[in-house]
This record gives structure tokens, sequence and C-alpha cells, in this order.
């Protein structure tokens, strides 16, 4: 037996348990181990969609209509089919923009309007209050219900106590307070609630456990199954059953009818503020969808399996349909079962409580982004926004389930509860038209959106909500019966004489009509505006956002702001610790320069982040305004830079004038090599596509100066225009240490002043310096000022013109190299120059120094002389030459300086007359090198230069040989008596080495037919290609060999011999021959 | 073997956007007039209304064709229908 205690109590412990369901999982939630992240509890929480109005009412309706309540389930499940690509959509534009409602989603679709924003909030609470007055009615009827049943003892003087005359208010503090606790507990509505998802959950497999148990208990314990209630019913009311089992008969649902609430319900299972944030703001992963598709539907479809039974059952036992909105709990209760009766009561409950937490947390967000807000920012709270906004909306969710439970009270109890569930599914449906445009029709605009919105709205309250009004006696009104003033074609349920359908097809009718009618028609004629197209192409097209950029930023702020000055915008709005999260979040995949500021060509994009992040609070339209009347209140503003190029750019291409810029630019590159012909043409080009008034071109100098190479002056004032060293001027330092464009597009709103005599800020508005580089360090710069255009430099403008300073860098590198080049050419013709003549001198020097050795060998009588001198070098070392005494005594000599050069050449030349002027004072071989020795020691050494000679002196009538050496190569002496040949040598000093040296003289009696060879090392000291030398010895046995050859045909022999040793001409070193031989003399002849 | 191909077939079929739209409008149409009026008989087979059984089980059909649909769906058509199925 269960008494008031037990009934409270359990009650009690129901909300407690809902409390908890929710706590612990916000608590996983925060430690990020969600028990709601998945598609299970997904598809459980959508079932958000049936609320105590089916509960109770679907039964309610089959025993008095008949079989049309299951449209309401149908649509649903007909628009799970589509889920996959629309609710995929929306989950996935919401996500990227950070919506927070249906409103938010629309009005931020729709050029991110209040006003759109507003008009749907103002729609979702009238269709939505009447709505949460039927979960709250249902609630407290249900549970004087099963107070004053008799299946519960609850003593008569108990009924009358303030629990059971307020369930209605405590239901109404407990649903708002836990809304409050567990769906405002921040303001950033883009974090999932999983507290709310979690306990609406669980109270949607209550409500189902519940009604399944009533359903099996009433069919198979109550009855003997289905088939025994049709039969039973069949047979105990014949005519009510064929009217409940069939359509469109006299009296019964029209088909008209039926498609009508079928389609209302397809659009509220998605229009719906709190379906709209369970299945979209609510959901944690786009693939949960997947399996909601199915497990919902199938859910509605077990819900819905006893709903005829019961309602037959209910008829059979009660004899009638009258009060079959509570059979599900007065048949247990009548059937004297009090705890499956409080099973009921409590999925009723869960029913009504998850409607009304979901609709008053979705809805209060509406309220606050689309109604609060734009109060709230015109009373320009300087402190911080966050509190108050909190504030706001846990007042708001307070206020709208208070707004509900008045509504209850004022009106609520007079009528019945199916028909306020469908007024409110024909609210939402307004939505539908503007919502399937914003998907897939991009020219879908803000007009056309709000024009079909409002009207489609305007039909709904005449036709819907007012007659509802009257219908529930509240107001008092022929309007129903006569047509507003009296017109008939003004009647409500039968506008413009359209006589036949029912209540709700007749409004669905004519709002639809108007609605997708002024939709179309506004969205045709009228354009969108830039945001708005911006918003559609975002939603139309989320699947590739990349594609749809535009190349260039348009937009420009007229003065720059901070990132901090950003920063503590956000902070003002959403907490110090969400806006810094936030902007190290956006600075991580962006630039930021060496000042710690984004370019100027990022700033709108930052502005959009900015926006983008307030929206994830405040909804898109109010963070627009909030960042827009930030701006303006520090003086700038989002506006768009100067369109130079004037075409229409399409997306990713160039304009048409840049193009032809670049076209006429590569031309004149082209044209000439003159430096200062390709820049004048160029300067003039510039003037006159892009109105400079100034541009200058200065280049860097050798002395590292920018000097003025070029300037144009629109103004035609002769000006001077200074060349510049780059540290006067902190841009164009900071240019080359960049070598990045350095420009100002309002010289009045720069915060530093660096006016300087290449930046004369007084003058322009707008500048930018371009450095001319182009792979190598900048060569020069190119500055273009304007005194009248603000915003003149857009990204893509100053791209054009780095890459015509890249090209004229290329033309200025290629005059440098070409002046390198002719530099290099000059330097190299002189050298030649100059090394053709001093080769010219030095063959001068050579015949001067072949003139100096003897030209043909001594004619003396008994002796053959012959010899040869083949000299490395142009001049070279080797000296030979022969002196004639008396007529019959001849002195030979020949030595070798070391080295072949000049020098050696001068010491052969000097040794020469030294030794020419010796040989008449001295006859003896040793004593004239001695004293030659002597006369040369001083000047050899300063030349570090040595000298090897070999002397004879030979008499023609003695045939004494007397010779000396100083350090020379021995000389071979072929004695024709043996056939042998034998080595001259004789000590001696090289000369040059040491002052008074003594040199050996030796003397030797020569045979005739000896030969005596005198020769420089060059010929016994070459080399053959594997470094072996040509060697005395082969000398000796070619000269064996040959010593009967004429003398000089014998010295040529002996020559070639040693070339084919050698393998080749090119002599390392001079090679001179001198050859005597003895001839019979005429004494021996004589003889 | 045979069975497994058809299966892999017919699954694949599903996963075109066109399927979808086709069962989707297929779905409206079967559960609304003139199709209802077939059914919207004094019928009774096996003690319930041949209307009541034609919706109960197109319903159930209905549900099963989706569930066969996010089946294919699964069987990895996910990334191709991804981003061209608007």
């Amino acid at each position: 037996m269960i008494g008031l205690g037990t009934l409270i109590t359990t009650v009690a412990l129901y909300v407690i348990l809902h409390f908890l369901v929710a706590t612990y999982a916000y608590d996983r939630y925060r430690k990020g181990r969600s028990v709601v992240s998945n598609s299970f509890v997904y598809s459980l929480s959508i079932t958000v969609y049936c609320t105590s109005w089916t509960y109770y009412g679907s039964v309610g309706r089959a025993a008095t209509s008949g079989l049309d309540f299951i449209t309401i389930y149908l649509g649903p499940s007909l628009t799970a089919f589509a889920w996959w690509f629309i609710l995929r959509k929306i989950v996935r534009i919401a996500k990227d923009n950070n919506i927070t409602s249906i409103a938010d989603f629309l009005s931020s679709r729709y050029g991110k309007s209040q006003f759109l924003g507003a008009l749907i909030t103002v729609i979702a609470v009238l269709g939505i209050v009447p709505y949460i007055a039927l979960q709250l009615k249902a609630v407290s009827t249900t549970f004087s219900l099963i107070c004053s049943h008799p299946a519960f003892h609850i003593p008569p003087n108990l009924r009358d106590s303030f629990i059971i005359n307020n369930s209605g208010l405590l239901f109404s503090i407990f649903i708002s307070s836990f809304g409050i606790f567990f769906g405002a507990r921040t303001l950033a509505t883009t974090v999932r609630h999983e507290g709310l998802v979690a306990a609406i959950a669980f109270e949607s497999i209550v409500k189902l456990l519940a009604f399944l148990g009533v359903g099996v208990y009433v069919t198979y314990f109550h009855f003997n199954g289905f088939g025994d209630i049709f039969s039973q019913m069949a047979a105990k009311e014949p005519r009510l059953f064929d009217h409940l089992t069939t359509l469109a008969g006299e009296g019964e649902t029209s088909y008209i009818d039926w498609a009508s609430t079928l389609f209302l319900a397809m659009g509220s299972v998605m229009l719906l503020p709190r379906q709209f944030q369970i299945m979209v703001i609510e959901n944690s992963d786009e693939s949960h969808i997947k399996e909601a598709m199915w497990r919902f539907p199938a859910y509605l479809f077990a819900i819905n399996l006893f709903v005829i039974p019961l309602a037959f059952a209910g008829i059979l036992l009660s004899g009638s349909n009258k009060g079959a909105d509570f059979f599900v709990l007065t048949i247990p209760m009548n059937a004297n079962h009090p705890w499956l009766a409080l099973l009921a009561f409590l999925g009723g409950f869960s029913a009504a409580a998850g409607m009304v937490i979901a609709e008053s947390v979705a809805t209060s967000t509406m309220v606050l982004n689309h109604l609060l807000m734009p109060m709230v920012l015109k009373f320009k709270v300087t402190e911080s926004y966050s509190r108050l906004l909190l504030f706001l909306k846990r007042i708001s969710i307070f206020a709208i389930v208070f707004l509900g439970f008045a509504y209850y009270n004022i009106i609520g109890s007079t009528y019945s509860l199916v028909n306020i569930g469908l007024i409110s599914f024909s609210a939402a449906a307004q939505l539908a038209p503007a919502l399937i445009g914003a998907l897939y029709w991009k020219r879908g605009n803000l007009i056309g959106a709000v024009a079909g919105i409002f009207f489609g709205f305007v039909i709904w309250i005449y036709t819907l909500l007012i007659p509802s009004f009257i219908l529930s006696g509240w107001w008092e009104s022929d309007l129903l019966e006569k047509g507003l003033f009296g017109i008939e074609l003004l009647k409500p349920t039968e506008l413009f004489g359209l006589t036949g359908l029912g209540l709700w097809s007749n409004a669905l009718f004519w709002s639809m009509l108007f609605n997708v009618g002024s939709y179309l028609l506004f969205s045709i004629v009228l354009e969108q505006n830039e945001t708005e197209r911006e918003q559609s192409t975002k939603f139309v097209d989320p699947y590739n956002l990349d594609g749809h950029q535009d190349a260039w930023e348009t937009k420009r702020l007229s003065k720059p702001v901070t990132i901090m000055e950003f920063v503590n915008l956000m902070e003002n709005f959403i907490g110090e610790t969400h806006a810094h999260a936030a902007i190290s979040e956006y600075l991580g995949e962006h630039e930021i320069d060496e000042k710690g500021m984004v370019s100027e060509f990022e700033l709108p994009s930052l502005k959009r982040f900015v926006e983008k992040t307030l929206a994830g609070s405040v909804g898109s339209a109010a963070a627009k305004a909030i960042v827009e009347s930030y701006l303006s209140d520090i003086g700038s503003q989002m506006e768009s830079f100067y369109d130079v190029f004037r075409s229409v750019r399409s997306s990713l291409e160039e304009s048409r004038e840049a193009l032809y810029v670049r076209l006429k630019s590569s031309e004149i590159m082209n044209k000439t090599q003159d430096l200062k012909l390709i820049i004048n043409e160029l300067l003039e080009l510039l003037m006159t596509e892009f109105k400079f008034d100034l541009i200058v071109v200065r280049l860097l100098d050798q002395q590292g100066r920018l000097a003025v190479c070029a300037a144009h002056d629109s103004s035609g004032s002769a000006r001077p225009h200074p060349d510049i060293m780059p540290d006067e001027d902190s841009y164009i330092a900071e240019l080359l240490a960049s070598r990045r464009p350095q420009f100002a597009n309002d010289t009045r709103n720069l915060k530093r002043f660096p006016h300087s005599a290449a930046t004369p800020l007084e003058q322009y508005l707008a500048f930018a310096h371009i450095p001319i580089a182009g792979e190598r360090e900048p060569s020069g710069i190119l500055s273009v000022f304007s005194t009248s255009i603000v915003g003149l430099f857009t990204e893509e403008l100053l791209n054009l013109l780095s890459s015509l300073a890249g090209q004229l860098a290329v033309a200025v590198e290629l005059v440098d190299e070409r002046e390198a080049r002719e530099m290099e050419k000059a330097q190299k013709d002189a050298a030649l120059l100059k090394n053709a003549a001093v080769v010219h001198e030095m063959e001068i020097a050579k015949q001067i120094q072949l003139s100096l050795l003897p030209e043909s060998p001594p004619e003396l009588p008994g002796i053959q002389t012959a010899f040869l001198s083949v000299a490395a070098d142009h001049v070279g070392g080797d000296y030979y030459d022969f002196f004639v005494r008396d007529g019959r005594i001849v002195d030979a000599v020949i030595a070798d300086v070391s080295g072949h050069n000049v020098g050696a050449a001068l010491i052969m030349v000097e040794t020469r007359s030294v030794l020419r002027a010796q040989v008449n004072v001295s006859s003896s071989p040793g004593r004239i090198l001695a004293s030659l020795n002597n006369l040369l020691f001083s000047d050899l050494t300063r030349a570090e230069l040595f000298i090897t000679m070999f002397y004879i002196k030979y008499d023609t009538l003695t045939q004494w040989l007397s010779y000396s050496s100083a350090g020379h190569n021995q000389p071979l002496l072929y004695r024709s008596s043996d056939g042998t040949c034998q080595y001259l040598d004789a000590e001696g000093l090289i000369i040059g080495v040491k002052e008074d040296v003594f040199f050996e003289e030796k003397s030797i009696l020569l045979d005739p037919g000896d030969i005596l060879l005198l020769y420089t090392d060059g010929l016994t000291e070459t080399a053959n290609e594997e470094g072996e030398m040509y060697g005395l010895e082969r000398l000796s046995s070619l000269l064996g060999e040959i010593h009967g050859e004429p003398l000089q045909n014998m010295i040529d022999l002996i020559y070639r011999d040693m070339i084919g040793f050698a393998g080749n001409f090119n002599l390392a070193d001079d090679v001179s021959i001198v050859a005597i031989r003895v001839e019979r003399s005429d004494q021996d002849q004589q003889d | 073997m045979k069975t497994r191909h058809l299966k892999r077939r017919f699954l694949s079929r599903l996963s075109l956007k066109e399927s979808w739209v086709i069962f989707f409008i297929l779905g409206i149409i079967m559960m609304n007039y003139p199709f209802l009026h077939i059914f919207n008989k004094n019928i009774i087979i096996h003690g319930i209304p041949l209307l009541l059984i034609y919706i109960i089980g197109g319903w159930a059909v209905s549900i099963l064709v989706i569930f066969l649909f996010t089946k294919s769906i699964r069987s990895g058509s996910d990334e191709q229908s991804g981003p061209e199925n608007q």
C-alpha cells in the first residue's frame, strides 16, 4: 500500500537520482572519460522528442481520433533517412562556426543578423511556452490524479495539502534549478552539457521502460494479447473500432490532415530548439549520427507498439474514451496496481522533465544571445560582461520555465493537451524553408528569410494561436465564426475561403505558402550583402572551405588593433582563461612579425577568429556587434581596400589589370638593356595604372648609399629627392634587414612617426617601400606614395609591386653583370697586350743572346770544331765560346748559368765580357777561372746565381790540351788509339760560391782522331718518361759508334738520339754541345 | 560465396546518395494518400486491422532499411560520401 509519504519519498528520490546521474556524467566529462560521448546515449538523448504529450497524449489521441497519432512518430522516422546528409552537415557547420542555437544558426547563415535571431527567438518563445505549460500541466494533473485515486491510500484531509496543490510549482522549481545547474555552468555554449544530456538519456530509458511496462501488463496480463484486445473492441464497440482503425471517413482524420501532421513532425524533430540543442550542439562526434539514424526510429517504434492496445483497453475497461489522455495511469490504478501506476507516473514525469530542461536551456541561450545581448551591448557596461551574462542566462532559464508555469495557470488548464503540441510544431515549421535554403541554396538571403519567417509567423498566430485562445475559452470572441472585421474570407480556420481543411492543414498551407513564397521572392529579387555571401558559402559548402576563400584579403582595419587589445575584449566576455586559451590556439597557426603583431593582412582573419570565439558564448550576431562596436570605439573599422584593380576578381585568379601590368613590364624589360630607360618606362607604367603620386627608385651604390636613380612626381614639383643612407630611415633599415615591403595604408594612424627624407609622411597618406631584390641582397628600393588614397596597398598590389621590383632587380643585376664582364675583358686584354710586349722583348733578348754566341766554329788547321745550342726557354743561361791565339792555340769554354731566366741571360752576357777581357790577360785555364770567379763573385752573390764552367786550351802544334773545371760536367774524350772514351775532370768549385778559389789545371796529349766533347747538363740529365736520365754511358757508347761521322753530323746525331730517348721536344733545360776533333797535322802527314 | 558477393553489391548500391533520396521519397509516398487508401479498409487479419498492420509493418521495414543504409556507410563508403554528398 502506498501512502503520501511513500509517494513523495519516491518522487523526491527520483529527483535526487537525476542530480546524481548528471553530476556523475559531468564529473566523468571533466576528467576526460566521458560516459555520454557515444552513439547510444546520443540516440537516447534525441528521444527527448517524446514528451509527456506523446507519453500520455498518444493514447488519448488513439482513443479519440484513431491512427493519426502515429504521424507524430512516423515523421521523424522518415526524417532520419536524411540525417546522414542534413544533420551531419548542420553539425559540421555548427562546429565550424561555434553555433549556439537554431536561431544563431539561421542568423549566422543570413549575414549574422541580430534581427533575424531576435525574430526566431520570439517565435521560439511564443511557440515553446505553451508547450512547456503542457508539460507542467501533465505533471501536476497526473500527480493530483494519483493522489486522489483510492489505489493510493491518501486520507482526504491530506488531499488538499500544499505539495499536492502546488506540484506544478515544485516541478518548475526542480526543473529550472536543474537547468541552471547543468545547463548554465559557464557561458560558453559550445562546451557540451554532458550532465544535462546524461539526465535526459536516463529519463529516456525510464519513460520507455515505464510505458512498455504498462503496455505489457495491460496487453498480456489484463488481456490475452493484441488479438484479444482488438477482437473484444471490435465486438463491443464496432463503430468506434472502425472509426479508430481507418482514415478519412466521416468525422475522421482526412488524408490531408494526415499528411500535414506527418510534415509537421518531420520538421519538428530537427527544428524545435531542444532538438537542435541535443542533436547539433550536444553532438560530440559526427559518426554518432549514423547509429542514431536507426536507433532513434526504433525507440519511437517501441514506445508506440502498445499505444493502440492501451487505448482500446482503456475504452473497454471504462466504457468510453473519456479521460483517455490518462489511460496509461488510470488503467493500472483501477486495476489496483499502485506501484505500476507510480512507475507510469515517473515515466510521464521523465518525459516532461527532459523536455522542459532541454527546451529551457536551448531557449534561454537564444533569449540571452538574441534579445538580451543587444540590450546589454547598448548599455555599454565597461566592467566584465561574463558574470553579468551568465547571470542573465540563469535568469532566462528560470524565466522561461515560469512563463510556462504562468501560461498553464492562466489558460493551459482549459485546453486539450494534444493541440498545444501541434501548435508548437507548427511554429517550428516556419523555420523549415529558411533552414533548407540555408543548407542548399546559396542565393537565399536575409530579407527573404526574415520575410518568410515573419509572414509564416503572422499566419501562424492568426490561424492557430488566436483560435487556440478562443477555443480554450480564455478569450471570448466571435472571430472564428465571423472572421476579422466580419469578413468571411478572413476566418482564421478557413482563411481566404479555403474550406474543408482541418485546423492544422489550413494553418500549415497558408503559413507555408507565404513563408516559402516570400523567401523565394525576396531571395531572387534582392542581392545579398557581403557578410551574407561569405556566410552562405560557409554554410552551403562546409566540406571544402579552403577552396572558396578569396585569394586576397579585401578588407582592412582602418586603424590597426593589437593582439592584446583583442584578448582584453574577449576576456570581458568569456573570462581570462578561455580568452588566453583561444588566442594561443590562434597564434599557433599564424605568423607573428618581429614586433609581436600579426601583419595588416592577417588582422581581418584575427578579427574573424575573435568573432567566432565570442560567437561560441553570445551567438554570432552579437559577437559581430560586439567586435564592431569595439572597433568603432577605438576609431577603427573594417573597410574595403581601395580597389586599385577595379575589375571583379574571381577567387583565385589575378585581376585583369594586374596581368596587364605584368605583361607590360616584361615587355619593357625585354625591349632594352638600358637600365635608365627600363626604370623610366616602368615608373611611367605604374604612375598611369595605379594613380600613385610619387614613385622613387633608389639603387645602392658602392659606398652603400641609396642613390636616386629615377623619380616620377605627379605634382610636377621640382622638389629634389635626396640620396640617403639606409640607416637614416627606419622603414628602409627594416626593409633591408627583413627584405620585405614596408608600407602604411593610412599614415594618420601610425603610432611611431619616423618622418624622414625618404618617407615624407606629412605629404602622403599611404606609402610603400618595396625591396628591389632578386635572389641576392636587395640592390635598391622602389618607393611609391599616394597623397589621397587610404587603403591602397592590398596584399595583391604589394605582391604585384614586389614581383615588378623583382624583375627590376634582375635587370639591375644583368646590367651589373654586363659591366663587370666588360671590365674583366678590358683588363684581360691589357694583360695580354702587356704579355705580348714582354714576349717581344724576350725575343729581342734571345736574338741578342744568340748573336753573342759564336756564329761559326773557328777555322784552324789541325782541328775541326762544331757546336749546337738549343734553348729551353726564350733566353737561356748556356754559354760557349772560342778564342784563337797566335793562329795555333785555341781556347774553348762552355758554361752554364743556373736558371733559365733573364737574370741568367744577363749574367751570361757579363760572364762573356769579363771572360773576353781575361783571355787577353792570362793564358792559363786555371788562372782564367780563378780571376773570373773573383770578378764575378759579388755580382753572382747578389743575383743568387752560380756558374759552372769548363775551360780548355789546345795547342795545335804540340797537341797538348790543358783544361780546368769550375764544377762543370765532365767532358768526354774519345781516344782514337784504343777506341775508348775517357772523362776529363779537374778540381774546382762552382764560380760564385766563394772568393779566391784554386782551380786545378791538367794537361793531356791528344792524338789525331781524338774527339773532345763538351756539353752542358741539359744533354746528360734529360730524362725520359720513366724518370731515367740520358746519362754519360749512353753518350760515350754513342760517341764510340759514330766517331767517324763528320763532326757537325755527329753532334746532330747525338742531339737526335737524346730527343729520341726523352720522347718529346720540350726540353727541360738548355742543351749546348761543342765538339773538337784533332786532325792529323801537316807534320804528322808529313811524318 | 555468391550471397556474400550479392550482399556487398547491395550495400554498395545503398551507399549511393541517390538511393538515400529514393528511399526517403518512397517512404513519404508510401505513408501518404493514395497508398494509405489501398489499405484503408475494414479488413481484420488475425484480429488486427489491415491499416494498422500496413503502417506498423511499413514503419518497421523503413527502420530496417535505414539500418542497412548505416551498414553501407560502415562498409567503407564513409569517406567518398563525405565531401561530395552535397
